[in-house]
This record gives structure tokens, sequence and C-alpha cells, in this order.
């Protein structure tokens, strides 16, 4: 049976457990709907021209695991920004760790999906937000929504400043032959409240495990969101991560996206303004090897005037790896005095490696400054001569160029242990032994 | 030359001038003076002919003609030359080409030809050299890239070519070290003659000590508070501006 | 008060297409539609040997199977093929031996289009072919080049006089199966130019080809084969019009370009078919498939202002096959009113060492849309390929759109890629400091877009950056002069 089948015969069963009258309910019936029309994505659409899932979906996947995965805190804890109190919410081949977590309802929700989903007293919060913020029509995101059961549910209520970071992270544990996940998290920050994020997906075991992960995200006037996204998987785990963000007025977003491991991943980030004065900010690093492809996929939707975009995306490509860089900038009519601003500047290191990159304006405002700028190329070889002229070995002088060049994103990371731990796996990645913190 | 009576003017409903009286003749220097947000660019953009300005009272005649009646360009035609505080960019645009576009618009709407090719050189030339002006300048783009000090030459290079009968300097001093300041200021007084007049807008005394000014006014809170000699402009760098806010609350 | 953009805008929707007249001369139009005997009838009319005839047919065939292209960012309604006449051709007389017997109607609308043959003749010194409704009429200068052992003709002629050159590369840039319109045009191409440069020539003249559309209700499917022999060079001009009519009429041209080992292909463009009127109605379908191939050392550079046409889909392309080739495109492409151009180019890095260059201007006006679309791939065995790319974009009121979809992908890691886009508005500050100096809005808007496109302005022949500047004034600035 084609996994696509799987999926759809096997939705009955994954919803016998719910209350089939819930308007959740009928979100997930028609989502499914979309997936089986649709079905996966192939290369023949444009948004997936450079990147194919037909490797992946070679594989049977199980939807659950088959028995609840316990892991120990002290085989994990290197995943977490341990340094820092954060909140935690955990989860473990899709299922929430309790034992490993730390939630919280005093002042502000960072708790679960399922809880939201199913409490009477979420009800409005759901209706308001669920699947509202994600769009209909995209196969992968409908799967997910179909499929919609657990993940993190935050909601940071108005001029509230969460204290804490919190940590959203999905282990999978390689007890699995070989497993799909479909997190599903909402984040809400209601007016003037401020929230800082950090998200990851980390096997414990070289096994084949697909994510297929949706977040919403709903930032209210003059709310502030600072979201981080840790790639760094094995190489036997894929993901498709899906990220939705609504702002509205005076609004502030950033999302930075550190693209170091996993086998495939494809990252959609789009954002839409819902008012004036909007601040957008979305970053990555993007550092690959052996046959590694990550495709960076964003939008960002200028439909008021008088906002602000910024994108900056560096990407560093060694052996077989594969780049792609998918960016568009759309501006509508009435976006007038827009100001949107998009880098991506990559560079190859090996004969092998391969980058694709397609970044679009589409402008139907005149009064607006736009720009887009991309660079494929090599090390400045005068700049290697200098480093290696003052005794630096050119494999030392190579990697500390390198590093260079990939750490001005990291200058606008807020967290400084997370800055801290992002340098430390971006240095060993290029093999620089920095000897020193930056 | 140029008479203002009474002239009041706003900005997005804002009033920035409140009642500007000025006269200026034929063959003066007029400097004028004050604190920054005092109205002096308000003015000079008035004079210029920009729309984003509009005049609630008052008026402003030109050798007697009524200058709301005339748009900007009409207005340059008229002889009014403005210099820029913040030269503008035009990308591609050569300096000799867009100078050539404006002097024979001008010549146009005085019903002249347009300039043999050769005078027009000959006379871009002359003017280069008066200003210590490269010629490997004129072929750049309008404004595009140049310094500070740059753009404030080109400015005063554009005054010589067009010949103005009135030429306002709006912050012309700001962003020249003093080397250029002397080599501007040379070239604007081997321009002036007993017929045409300037007006000099600064903040700083400095530029005055070149171009010597007739009159000097001071302007605050949109008036002019007080006028006089090029001994006022010595007596206000050395007492400050406060001594200004304090002679308008005063009434003076 | 001030002349505002408002009044600007006025005046463009006023302002009416210049080269909108219609030549009276008898004209021999098949009926309209398309079946194979249709394709063997235009081979029959012109004459033409067996093998031309089957290799139409092939593509007849190949070009049935295909579907219309849809991707590209423009809106249209797709043209009733069945319902276009393939063969127009002015009846008076086929070919002619001097400009003499040429009909006087037909000098006429030449002399309105701003082409007079006798005086480009004396002046200077361009060799011009003209096709009308797809049938060459004149080919100037040929005796001067013959003596060089250049050959410039129809490419009738061509099919006819040199079979081993036509068999050899026709087609084999641009295959029938390449898209849908190049496989219609390769079935259905009724004439066009054709030219060869011998080795080691350099072509002492600028060559030129007027296309005109005249009748109604036909399509121009002109096919354009340009040959440089090893180390030889040519500069090769192209001028595209047509009258203004209601209805939609399709132009579908194909042109490649051959440059053999140090040999260098200038192909310049100043395209002002009808556009439509302002409120959208008629214009020319403009969707042409042009590419060159680069061998060893060699260059190919395409340039192009485009005011005209309501919708246009071209890329013109440069296939870097040898090694240290070099390849450029330089773009200018005016919309106004209801236009929609997509266009771009295509950078194929096969070779070591090669080199490309895109500039591209985009300036959108009206309710037009203007769209970049660009591809520079960089092949696994493309050592040390070099691209730069700039594409900026002009918008003149807020009712039209500026898109930019460049395509970038690079499989060598010795690759250098740079790409800048820009999209931005005429300034307010920047009419009113022209203005300050005595212009007038209108001609300071002319100045600014000047400004903007000089780079490629810059790169056109003498006698057409003249002509393209005027196109481009008229287009945008209505009276502007």
């Amino acid at each position: 049976m084609e996994f696509k089948e799987k999926l759809i015969s096997s939705h009955l069963a994954f919803e016998e457990d719910f209350n089939l009258n819930d308007s959740v309910h009928q979100v997930r019936a028609a989502a499914l709907k979309v997936f089986e029309e649709k079905g996966f994505p192939s290369k023949k659409e444009e948004a997936w021209k450079y990147t194919s899932l037909d490797a992946l979906l070679q594989k049977d996947y199980a939807l659950y695991p088959r028995s609840e995965n316990s892991i120990h805190v002290n085989d994990v804890k290197k995943y977490f920004l341990y340094d820092t109190d954060t909140y935690k919410v955990i989860f473990i081949d899709g299922v929430y760790s309790p034992f490993l977590s730390n939630t919280t309802h005093d002042g502000l929700d960072v708790c679960l999906m399922s809880a939201a989903l199913s409490k009477p007293k979420y009800k409005e919060l759901i209706n308001t937000y669920f699947n509202k913020i994600a769009p209909e029509d995209d196969s992968l995101t409908a799967l997910n929504t179909s499929y919609a059961k657990e993940g993190a549910y935050i909601y940071i209520p108005k001029s509230v400043v969460a204290e804490k970071p919190i940590e959203i992270i999905h282990f999978s544990s390689g007890n699995e032959n070989a497993l799909w996940l479909q997190p599903r998290n909402l984040i809400v920050v209601d007016q003037n409240a401020h929230v800082q994020i950090i998200e990851r997906h980390q096997s414990l075991k070289e096994h084949p495990v697909v994510t297929n992960c949706v977040t919403e995200i709903y930032v209210h006037q003059d709310a502030f969101l600072d979201y981080y996204k840790l790639q760094n998987d094995l190489l036997s785990a894929s993901l498709i991560d899906n990220t939705y963000i609504v702002q509205e007025q005076k609004s502030h977003a950033s999302v930075h996206t550190f693209s170091l491991g996993g086998k495939l991943t494809r990252n959609n980030l789009r954002f839409f303004h819902k008012g004036e004065h909007i601040l957008s900010t979305l970053k990555g690093v993007t550092i690959l090897h052996e046959k590694q492809h990550v495709d960076h996929t964003t939008l960002v939707h200028h439909a008021q005037p008088n906002c602000e975009s910024h994108q900056d995306y560096k990407g560093i490509f060694s052996e077989r790896s594969e780049g792609v860089f998918n960016g568009q900038i759309l501006v509508d009519k009435i976006a007038q005095k827009t100001n949107a601003f998009q880098q991506n500047n990559n560079i190859l290191l090996d004969d092998k490696a391969t980058v694709n990159t397609k970044p679009q304006l589409e402008i139907f405002a005149d009064d607006v400054k736009c720009s887009h700028g991309c660079t494929i190329g090599q090390l400045d070889e005068e700049a290697l001569f200098y480093l290696r002229s003052r005794g630096i070995p050119k494999k030392e002088a190579k990697a500390l160029m390198t590093y260079a060049f990939a750490n001005n994103v990291l200058e606008s990371v807020q967290l400084p242990s997370l800055k801290k731990r992002i340098n430390g796996q971006i240095a060993k990645k290029l093999g620089v032994n920095l000897g020193f913190e930056l | 030359m140029l008479t203002i009576e009474n002239l009041h003017a706003e900005v997005d409903g804002k009033a920035i001038l409140k009642g500007i009286d000025l006269d200026v003749k034929a063959g003066e220097v007029h400097a004028i003076m004050g604190p920054n947000g005092s109205g002096k660019s308000t003015l000079s953009s008035l004079i210029a002919g920009n729309e984003d300005y509009e005049i609630t009272k008052g008026k402003m005649l030109l050798k007697g003609k009524d200058l709301a009646e005339l748009d900007a360009e009409e207005r340059a035609h008229e002889g009014i030359f403005l210099s820029f505080q913040y030269p503008v960019e035009i990308p591609g645009v050569s300096v000799t080409n867009f100078i050539k576009t404006a002097i024979n618009a001008n010549r146009k709407a005085k019903g002249l030809d347009d300039m043999p090719a050769s005078e027009l050189l000959k006379k871009i030339r002359e003017k280069a050299k008066m200003l210590d002006i490269d010629s490997k300048f004129l072929s750049r783009s309008l404004n595009e890239g140049f310094s500070g000090g740059e753009k404030k030459r080109n400015e005063i290079f554009q005054m010589a070519m067009l010949e103005p009968s009135l030429s306002i300097l709006d912050e012309t001093d700001s962003g020249l070290d003093i080397d250029a300041l002397k080599i501007v200021a040379n070239g604007v007084n081997k321009l002036k003659s007993k017929d045409n007049a300037i007006i000099v807008i600064t903040h700083y005394q400095r530029l005055l000590d070149y171009i010597v000014p007739d009159f000097v006014h001071v302007l605050f809170d949109g008036k002019i508070v007080k006028s006089g000699t090029k001994e006022l402009a010595h007596e206000l760098e050395a007492k400050g501006y406060d001594w200004i806010k304090e002679l308008a609350s005063h009434g003076v | 008060m001030a002349y505002t953009e408002e009044e600007l805008k006025k005046e463009l929707e006023t302002k009416e297409y210049e080269y909108g007249f219609y030549t009276d001369i008898e004209s021999d139009t098949f009926p309209s539609g398309l079946n194979k005997d249709v394709v063997r009838s235009i081979s029959k009319k012109k004459n033409e040997p067996e093998w031309m005839t089957e290799w139409r047919l092939k593509a007849f065939e190949t070009w049935s199977a295909m579907k219309e292209p849809d991707w590209a960012n423009v809106q249209y309604v797709k043209p009733d093929l069945q319902a276009i006449s393939y063969y127009s051709a002015p009846k008076s007389k086929p070919k002619y031996d001097s400009l003499d017997q040429v009909d006087p109607e037909l000098l006429k609308t030449f002399k309105k289009l701003g082409i007079s043959i006798d005086e480009q003749k004396k002046l200077s010194g361009v060799a011009v072919d003209i096709v009308m409704d797809s049938v060459s009429v004149a080919t100037t200068f040929k005796d001067t080049l013959a003596k060089k052992g250049i050959i410039f003709c129809s490419i009738s002629e061509a099919i006819k006089e040199h079979p081993e050159l036509v068999k050899k590369y026709m087609g084999s840039v641009v295959p029938p199966s390449d898209n849908y319109y190049a496989g219609l045009n390769s079935a259905v191409f009724t004439d066009g130019s054709f030219c060869y440069i011998p080795k080691g020539v350099r072509c002492p003249m600028e060559l030129s080809t007027y296309f005109r559309i005249n009748q109604a209700g036909t399509g121009q499917f002109e096919r354009t084969l340009v040959i440089a022999d090893k180390n030889s060079y040519v500069s090769y001009l192209e001028g595209c019009t047509a009258p203004s009519r209601d209805e939609n009429q399709l132009h579908a041209a194909v042109v490649e370009l051959i440059a053999l080992d140090d040999a260098e292909i200038k192909y310049s463009t100043v395209q002002n078919w009808f556009p439509g009127d302002k409120e959208g109605k008629g214009g020319v379908f403009n969707f042409v498939t042009k590419r060159g191939i680069c061998h060893d050392r060699s260059k190919i550079s395409w340039t192009q202002v485009e005011t005209g046409s309501a919708v246009t889909w071209k890329y013109p392309s440069c296939i870097l096959k040898g090694d240290h080739s070099v390849g450029e495109f330089y773009s200018i492409a005016v919309t106004n009113n209801y236009q929609q151009a997509d266009t771009g180019t295509k950078m194929i890095h096969l070779g070591q060492n090669t080199k490309s260059t895109i500039i591209s201007k985009g300036i959108s006006a009206g309710k037009s849309q203007n769209s970049y679309r660009g591809l520079v791939q960089v092949g696994s065995r493309a050592k040390n390929a070099r691209n730069f790319s700039q594409c900026d974009s002009l918008l003149m009121g807020n009712d039209c759109g500026a898109h930019t979809f460049p395509y970038i992908e690079a499989k060598n890691n010795s690759a250098q890629i740079e790409h800048e886009a820009t999209t931005s508005k005429i300034g307010e500050d920047q009419i009113f400091y022209c203005n300050q100096r005595g212009i007038d809005t209108e001609k300071a808007i002319a100045l600014i877009v000047n400004g903007f496109s000089k780079e490629v302005l810059n790169k056109l022949p003498m006698e057409f950056a003249v002509e393209a500047q005027k196109l481009l004034e008229i287009s945008l600035e209505g009276s502007v002069g």
C-alpha cells in the first residue's frame, strides 16, 4: 500500500478517540480531503522544483510508536539549554513527556495542544486561531491538520513578558523502525506581550524518521516574538517544517533557523502582515555536508503599508550537499512605503555541492523600497592568503573564514547562552578550534 | 528683486512660518540665520516652489511677479536658483547631461534655441575650473555617490552655469571642510554682481566670513525676530541662540 | 499649478500608437486554419525542396502533441490558432532585385516607420532585409556583402541556395520540440532572415531586419538563423512594428544564433509591435524563442528594447558550451496601459571559464505587469563560471506591478554568481530638483527614465540607440520630445 493510501485509510482509526461532533473534527476531516486531493507535492510544482520527497516516501512509516518509549534525562540533557532556566515542552515519539517537561499555567500558558484541543476552556481560543493562520490549500499542512493532536500550546496574555525562554523539543527515540511524526504547535502572543522560543527536533538513534511539523503563530499588536529553530539532527532524520506567522500592527517577529543537520529539511516559513508598522526578520545559517539537503522556502506577504522585513540567509555547502533558497517577497497594492530586503549568500566548498536559489520579488505598489541580492561563490582568496601569510595553516584559515561568513547572522541572537551554543556547533561543524568564545 | 510680505505657511497642517517680511534688492547679499526648526529651509523651499508646503497667508513677489502663480520650473525660468541642503541623486544622468538639459530648458522658456555644443562645453570647462572641479566628475551620475563636499560644489557649479538672478544657498556650508568652503565661497563671490541677489541660509557664522552679507536676519519660530548688519552674525555667534529665544519671548 | 503625475497619466492614456497605420497593398493570403495540408501548401508555395517539407511536417507532428504553456506571469485569452492565416505575402511581386521595383506603397510604409531604406543606405551603411507579413521583400547591400563572402538573404532563399548550411544548423539550437510556439513556428514559418559570416571575416556593416505584420488576421512566424563561422564578427539589428488592430495578432518567431570558435555575434532588437489600445484591446502576442550557442572563446550579446506587444514572452538565451565563451543580456522592457511582459534570459554555463552578464531594466506604468524571469545555470563541469546579474524595476503609478523571478542553479564549487535586484519609483524629490533647475516634469521623467536605462541604451549601436530613446519616451511620456 502506498504511504498516501495508508495515511488516508488510517485516519478513521485515528479519529476514534475523539468526539466526532466537535468542530475540530470538522477541520481535520476537511483537511484530509485536501490532502487526498492534492497528495504529496511533486517536483513539478514550482514550490517544490528543487526538493523531492520521492525518496523519503519509499518507506513504510509507522504513524504512532508501538509502545511508550521513555528516555533518561541524562541522555538528552545535552540538548537542553541547561544553563538557562527555561520552560520546557518535551515530546518523545510524538508523546508528551511530563517527566522531562516544565510547563506552566501561572500567568501564561505553556502546555499541550492535546489539552487545548479537547478542554472546553480553550474552545474559544482554538476556534479563533487553530488552522486559521495556516493556509488551507497546502497539502502537507493539510496532512498535518488532519492528524493534529499533540504539540505545544503557548499563550502569552496581554502585556505579559515571559520571564524564561520556552523550549519545545521533539525527540524520536529510534526504537521504532521508521516513524512519521506530525506535531502541531499553536502560539498566541497577545498585545504587548513578549516571548522567546527555541524549537528543535532530535533523533536519538539512527532510524528513519520524518517529521511533518506545523506551527501557527499569531502575534498581536505591539507584541514581540523571538523564535529560534535548531536543526542539527542525525543523518537518518528528515524534517518538513511549516511555520506560519500572522502579525498585527507594530509587532515585531523574528525567526532564526540554524540548519546544520538532518537528511532532508524543508523549511516553509511564511509571514503575513495584518497591520501597519510591522517588523519581520528572517535569518538563517545553513551548513551542510555529505548528502544533506536543506530547502528554505520563505514568503513575506506585505499586505499593509509602512511595514518592514529583512531576510538574511547564509549557506555553506560541502561534499555532495544541496542547498535551496526560495525566498519570496510579495507586496500588495495597498502596501505603500514597504521596505523589504532579502539577502542570500552561499559558499560552495566542494565540487559536488549544489546550490539552487530563487529569490523572488512580486510588487504591486509603487512607493516601496525592495531589494534582493544573492551570491554564490568561494572564500576570498586574498583574505585566505593573508591569513596563511600570518602562519595559519590553510585548512584552519579556510575554516576560520567560513566561520566568520556564517557568524554575522548570529549577532541578532538575543539569548546569550543560545548564541554560545550555536557558535560552538557552527565551529564544530566547520572543524574550527576556536580556543576562545565569540 | 524679491519681496515677501507677511508670509504664513504650513506643512501637514502645522504652522511653520508665522509672518515673514523680507525685501531683497539687486546687488544685495542677505543672510538668514536661526536655530534648527526655526523655518529657514521651509522659507527656501517656498521661494523655490516646493508644493509640500502650503501658503496660508501673505505673498511673495519676484521682480513684481506673484510667485504663487508660477510652478517650480517657471520660477527657475524667472531666475530663482536654490542650492539644495540635500541635493538629490539621479542615477544614470551625468552632471553634464543634466546641466545641458537644464540650460536648454531655460533657454527654451526664453524663446532661445539650444545652446551650441561648443559654447556649452567652453562654459562648462570655464566654470568647472573656477570651482576646481575635475572633468571626470562631470561624467559621473548626478550626486550619486558624491561626498557631501562634492554635492555642494556641484550645486554652486550649476548656479554658475545657470546664472540666476536670485540665488538661495540653503546650508551650503554644511558638510564642507574649510578648503572646500573657501573654494565654494570664492565661486559665489565671483558670481555676485549688481544685477543679482543672494540669500545665504546658515546655522553658523563661519560661511559669512567668506560671503559677506549686507544684511543679517534672525529667524526664530517662524518669524524674523531681529535684523541687522553683519555684526549681528558675530553677536549671535558669541551669545548663542538662547539669546534669541529670550528676545523672542520678550516680544522684540 | 504644476504638472502632476495624475495629469501625466491621463496624457499617457490618450497617447495613441504612433505606428498604427495600415499599408494598402494587395496581399496573397491563405484562408485561415492549420493542418498538414496547410503546412504542405506553405512549403509548396515557397517552392521548397522535399527535405524542408518533411522537416516542417515532422515539426507539425511534434507540435500537435504539445500543450500551450501557462507558467509565465501573463494572462491572456489563448489565440485561436485555427483562426489565423498562416501565409500572407504582398501580392505585387514576391521578390525584388532592387529597391526601384518595390511597391511605392511599401516604400511609403517604411518611410512612416522611420526606415528610409535609401537614407539608411547612404548614411549608416546598414544592410536591411525587410520581412513584411512573413515574406522577405527586399534585401539591400547584397552585392557588397557577397564580395566578403557574407551571405545575407531571406531564409527561403537560403533553403534553396545554401541547403547544406540550413540543414546543418536549423533547429540545432532551438529544436521543434523545444516549446509549443517554437514547434508551431518550425511547421509554418514563412520567411525570415539568414546570415552567414565566413571564417575570419568581420562584417563591415550592421545587418538589419525589419519585421512588420500588416495583413489582418495573419500571424507572423519568421525564422532567423545567424551563423558566425570561426573568428568572425557580426552585429545584427532587428526592428518590429505592426498596425493597430482590434483583435490580437500572433507573432511566434524563432531566432537561432551559432557562434563558432572565437566568433562574436551582437544581436540587438527594438521591439515595438502594436501594444493594444489604452483599454487593452488588440495588440500583438509576442511569443518568441531566441537562443544562441557559443563555442570556444566565442561571445553572444543580446540587447533588447521591448516597448511594444500586448503580451510578451521572450527569453533570449545563451548556451555557453565552449570554454572561455561569454554570454551577455541587456534588456529594457517598458510596459504601459494593459501590457504584460514576461521576459528575461537563460545563461547555461557548460564550458569552463565561461562568463555571463545580465542587466535588466523594467519600467512599468499604467495597469501593466512587468516580470523578469531568468535562469543562471552552472553545470558540474563548468569550472570557474562567472555570472553577474542586475535587475532593476521602476514603477510609475500604483496600478502596475513589477516582478522578479531569478532562478540560480550552481552545481560547481568554483562558480561565482552575483545577483542583485531593486525596485523603486521616481522620487518626488528628484522631480522637484529638476523643476527647480527649470526642467518641466515631463522632461524630468524622461531624463530619469533615460538615466535608469542608460547601461542598456549604451549597448545599442548608435542608429538604434537614438530610435530606442525615442521609443522609450513615446511609450511612457506621451509627447515628451
